[in-house]
């Protein structure tokens, strides 16, 4: 590894200070003048009509400002993904129980809450259907009868209410099957689950004098929100300004546009400037988590290798396609080179709150199936769990599902560390008689996150720098990012700058998830501190009157290499540019892809499982994560972390739990809904693994979202070492682990033949 | 978040008085654990709120060999976590105690809010019955008593008649050669609401082989929490036996009568009635034997999910 001077330090987060001190703003802390707040009224039926709604009571309330109702809106449909099937408030009909349908501006939030309830809405109930297999059913109660006529609708097939097929092929399935020595098949079934993120969503706005909208935000894509804003409120993209504040957490759930239109629509209709910020019941019914997906695989082994794989996965998405529901498709492969494969990936509406994204969304429930099937083979093969995975691991070359080949990669070197740290394969006794220990490993796969980056940095008179991205800055980015342009540039952390930004100041940028900040924005931070340090090179050799390649830019100082005291400070430089023919210093670097890179890690759980109640601990949790580099080595180490506490909350008690016949939510309050505490929480142990990626900022991969597809399968598999049952149903709740104890049928059943049924139907 | 008058009364009587004068309209308010999340979420509208905490003495606990332990209304649940007093003669009190919220919540909840509160779930309301707690209440018609037993009526409903004031909980002193302990099962190690609770006191006879009194309470298996009558009856005056706990155990299971909910389906909780059951007699028999059980071990105990 090169010595590095900023790069593989540990810095605090640049912004920890405020953070800490309760000094930082976060949308919520917003105080604008004559600013009123915001109440949204919504929808207490599954599925029906909206026969009327009255608001003129609620208008006529004193303190009441404004109030609003989908059809102040223009009309017209829009979408997260490409499909465009949703409203931004109800119109016609409602699909979901929280559903928006009207909103109050007042002078408070009392007064606003009070207004809610004198709003008369008249429903005419429609049928629904809630449960994801059902909707798949021929004949099942269709949620959007005008699917087909909406924009970005491609094809139709699969049942009523798919929305979205994810396909990839290669090889020869059914030859595969036919030469195999075995086959196995399973099916698997992860939760519904929250983000969890730790500040409601919250934004405000104002119309400003000129006529244009100031939205502010948390958010993690001020971009992706100013589209979508302008495109619901009839607006062009120039008009509105979005000001991202700080995130209390996001973890993909504040990709897009969530309810920031009311604000904007009931600014522009009282004239006031307006808030609107989520309690934490809206945060389980109204913003899109996760919901439940159904998984079947079904695996050729022959001569102790798999030879083909047909993967079957079917995503609820609620209401509406809220956001690709389905990435996890090529994700049934896992960190496996598999010749043959067929896989298919369904996105099935149901009257429930519609799908958000959530770190790497269905890689997770992809991991929890694949890694749980790869071990239910190597029991039944008689092969150890951990060989059985080194031996059908991608390599360098392989070719991934997409059709890259796979550069070269720390795969291997993650289980080697796992292996060694844990010395497995062991074997875990307890003398209580009451219990019984476990061990299981998971690895999971995943690519470095590309998309439109850009980054300026220009260089100030007493020599510190300015970096200007568009990113927000999540789990520390910030702080990373001008790492990396210390690093590029020969400056100490002191000497950068991170500016504030906005949608006006800074241009397009990617949003801040999918694992894309420190690969691809770091790359084009890495690309600008290279453009700066070439302009401050040329200005310097002009000066001094000697060529370029003789001059070295470090330790904050152009100068000599031969003669290092002969040179100039950076802000000797930027002094000198401002009379320069040049001008003032500045780099800026755009891109708009990455290469694909993948991302490894291998992870293992020990617990303990109490016999009598099905109770699970994790008492020890280790991952191995190929890095690449470790930008700032403990914010990596969080990263991971958390990934891990978020993994085990997911493996162990999270589950939002929905009304089986009406879909609502049935456990909206952080005292239901089973976060885990630091007191659930093993030691976790990291090992970060190095080897250089051929493209990332001085060879880092993305670290942000594997962490956390580990745990479900690496904790299911060692309850299964422990105890011997064989949960397939997330989460691994005391009740499924005593269920499947006691000899119960605790299996997920899934008619995988109706779906080979459409397809082939379909010719 | 609806507004109200704040009062606070400087003795009992006073605070009777203004519970009188509001009727309805007012409630009365100690830790406000459980005050504060049903107002802010508009379940309770009250006009009024009486704060107890500033009637003095209301937050003493003592014990004497006499008339065992006394414990005022506002005795906060971390009072009863760390007493020595309480660890050493009512154990399973202490471990109800530890095994409750979190310690900030502790700080604040009292005793007499978690029994006026009666929840099917509180934590110490499963040890309080198996001690024997009985009521020392005060209303405008003076003061009177009533064993807890007969204090709750349903979830969320008490023997409490208009402007009365739950003021004190006395536990008989134990029986010499007494064990006990308190188990809580939720799946979270903390802040978490017990899905099923169990409390039993044991105290031997004849060198530890014989029962001379068993209790047995049960939380979160009913619309109240209950005591297990029939499994006690089972055990006194009888010798212990493994075979013996685990038909005990299973007629406790057989008493609970818990419901679906969103944590955990009743045919579950019944199961983990017979489990906590048995291991709670197990742990008191084995104290009441004299075995040294450190606190740490109890909490430990106590909490399932941190076992
Ligand atoms: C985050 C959190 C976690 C919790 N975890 C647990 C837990 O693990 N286990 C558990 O059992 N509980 C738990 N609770 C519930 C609560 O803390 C307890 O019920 C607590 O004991 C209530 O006591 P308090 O003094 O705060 O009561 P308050 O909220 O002040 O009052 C509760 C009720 O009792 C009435 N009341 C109070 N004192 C008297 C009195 N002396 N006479 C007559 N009526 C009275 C009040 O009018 C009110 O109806 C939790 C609560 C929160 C907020």
């Amino acid at each position: 590894m090169p010595e590095y001077t900023v790069l593989e330090h540990s810095h605090p987060r640049v912004d920890a200070w405020e953070k800490v001190t309760g000094q930082a703003t976060y949308a919520a802390d917003l105080h604008l003048p004559g600013m009123l707040a915001c109440k949204l009224l919504t929808s207490p039926r599954s599925h029906a009509r909206i026969v009327s709604i009255d608001t003129s009571r609620a208008e006529k309330l004193p303190g009441v400002r404004a109030v609003i109702t989908g059809k102040d809106f223009p009309n017209t449909h829009f979408g997260s993904g490409g499909l465009k099937d949703r409203y931004i408030m109800a119109r016609d009909e409602v699909y979901y129980i929280g559903e928006p349908v009207a909103a109050v501006a007042a002078d408070d939030e009392m007064t606003a809450q009070e207004a809610l309830e004198l709003i008369r809405v008249e429903y005419q109930d429609l049928p629904a259907v809630v449960s994801p297999l059902d909707a798949l059913k021929s004949g099942a109660t269709v949620v959007h009868s005008d699917l087909p006529k909406f924009e970005g609708y491609g094809f139709a097939a699969g049942g009523p209410n798919v929305c979205t097929l994810l396909d990839a092929d290669r090889g020869d399935v059914e030859q595969a099957f036919h030469e195999a020595d075995h086959i196995f098949e399973d099916t698997f079934r992860s939760q519904g689950i929250n983000q969890g993120f730790l500040e409601p969503m919250a934004c405000a706005a104002r119309v400003e004098p000129n006529g244009r909208l100031t939205v502010w935000a948390s958010t993690q894509g001020p971009y992706q929100v100013r589209a979508q804003l302008a495109g619901v409120l009839g607006m062009t993209i120039s008009n509105v300004k979005v000001i991202p504040m700080e995130l209390g957490g996001g973890f993909g759930a504040k990709l897009r546009l969530a309810f920031e239109a009311f604000p904007a629509l009931l600014a522009i209709k009282s004239g006031h400037p307006v808030k609107l910020v989520n309690t934490r019941e809206e945060a389980f019914t109204m913003n899109g988590p996760r919901l439940p997906t159904h998984i079947h695989l079904k695996t050729a082994v022959k001569d102790g290798r798999i030879t083909a794989r047909e993967a079957h996965s079917v995503f609820d998405v609620g209401a509406y396609l809220g956001a690709g529901p389905n990435s996890g498709v090529g994700h049934a492969l896992g960190a496996y080179h598999i010749p043959n494969f067929k896989l298919r990936s369904y996105g099935v509406y149901t009257n429930k709150l519609y799908v958000g994204s959530y770190r790497a969304s269905g890689v997770a429930d992809m991991t929890f199936a694949v890694e749980s099937h790869m071990d239910i083979i190597a029991h039944k093969l008689g092969v150890d769990p951990l060989d059985f995975r080194t031996i059908n691991a991608v390599k360098e070359g392989d070719q991934a599902v997409g059709g890259a080949r796979t550069p070269r990669n720390g795969l291997q070197e993650t289980i080697q560390a796992v292996k060694e740290r844990l010395g497995l394969p062991k074997k875990l006794t307890s003398d209580n008689p009451n219990e019984a220990r476990g061990v299981g490993v998971a690895l999971c796969e995943w690519r470095s996150g590309s998309g439109p980056s850009t980054a300026s940095i220009s260089v100030n008179e007493d020599g510190t720098v300015s970096l200007l991205t568009g990113s927000v800055d999540i789990s520390g980015s910030d702080t990373s990012l001008a790492q990396i342009a210390a690093e590029a540039l020969g400056v100490k952390m002191e000497q950068v700058i991170v500016a504030e930004r906005d949608t006006d100041l800074a241009p397009f940028t990617g949003p801040s998830g999918g694992s894309r900040i420190i690969y691809s924005q770091g790359k084009a931070v890495q690309m600008a501190a290279e453009d700066t340090r070439k302009k401050l090179i040329a200005l310097a050799a002009e000066r001094l009157k000697l060529s370029p390649e003789a001059l070295s830019c470090a330790g904050g100082r152009v100068y000599v290499q031969d003669n290092p005291p002969q040179g100039f400070t950076l802000g000797q430089l930027a002094r000198q540019s401002l009379t320069s023919k040049g001008g003032p210093i500045i780099g800026t670097a755009a891109l708009s892809s990455m290469p694909y890179t993948p991302v490894f890690c291998t992870h293992a759980a020990e617990v303990v499982v109490d016999k009598g109640t099905g109770q699970v601990r994790v008492t020890r949790y280790l991952q191995a994560q190929d890095v690449g580099v470790a930008i700032n080595p403990m914010s990596v180490e969080g990263q991971l972390e958390g990934g891990v506490v978020q993994g085990i909350g997911r493996a162990l008690t999270e589950e939002i739990q929905w009304d089986p016949n009406t879909g609502k939510v049935r456990n909206p309050s952080l005292a239901t809904y089973l976060m885990p505490l630091a007191v659930d929480m093993p030691q976790v142990e990291n090992i970060l693994i190095r080897v250089p990626s051929p493209d990332g900022p001085f060879g880092a991969r993305a670290v942000a979202e594997p962490p956390g597809f580990g745990p479900p399968a690496a904790i299911a598999n060692a309850i299964y070492d422990a105890v011997g049952v064989r949960i397939k149903d997330l989460p691994l709740s005391p009740e499924r682990v005593l269920a499947a104890l006691q000899g119960k049928d605790t299996e997920i059943k899934m008619d995988v033949e109706a779906l080979r049924r459409a397809e082939a139907g379909r010719g | 978040m609806p507004r109200f008058e704040y009062l606070e009364p400087h003795t009992l009587r006073q605070a009777v008085s203004m519970l009188q004068q509001h009727g309805s309209h007012a409630r009365i308010v100690a830790g406000s654990t459980d005050f504060l999340v049903r107002w802010r979420t508009g379940v309770w509208k009250p006009q009024y709120v009486v704060n107890l905490q500033h009637v003095p003495g209301l937050d003493r606990l003592s014990y004497s060999p006499r008339n065992g332990l006394r414990l005022g209304a506002l005795v906060r649940v971390r009072a009863l976590e760390t007493s020595p007093v309480v660890r050493q003669r009512y154990p399973a009190l202490a471990a109800a105690a530890a095994s409750f919220a979190g310690v900030q919540v502790r700080n604040l909840a009292t005793v007499g809010g978690n029994v006026c509160n009666a929840s099917p779930a509180g934590d110490t309301l499963p040890s309080l019955l198996a001690f024997d707690a009985q009521c020392r209440i005060v209303g405008p018609q003076g003061e009177r008593w009533l064993p807890l037993e007969q204090f709750f009526l349903g979830p969320g409903r008490t023997a409490l008649q208009p402007a009365e004031i739950l003021a004190e909980l006395r536990l008989p002193p134990p029986l010499p050669n007494t064990g006990s302990l308190y188990i809580k099962h939720s799946p979270r190690g903390a802040m978490d609401i017990s899905y099923v609770g169990v409390a039993s006191v044991v105290s031997l006879q004849d060198r530890g082989r014989v029962c001379r009194d068993a209790k047995i309470a049960l939380g979160a298996v009913a619309p109240t929490p209950i005591r297990a009558a029939s499994a006690e009856a089972m055990l006194r005056g009888q010798t212990i036996t493994p075979e013996l706990l685990k038909r005990v155990a299973a007629e406790a299971q057989r008493l609970a009568r818990p419901i679906d909910d969103v944590r955990a389906t009743g045919a579950y909780r019944k199961d983990i009635v017979a489990v906590l059951t048995q291991r709670t007699l197990e742990r008191a028999i084995e104290m009441a034997r004299g075995a040294e059980m450190p606190f740490e071990v109890q909490r430990r105990l106590a909490v399932q999910a941190a076992f």
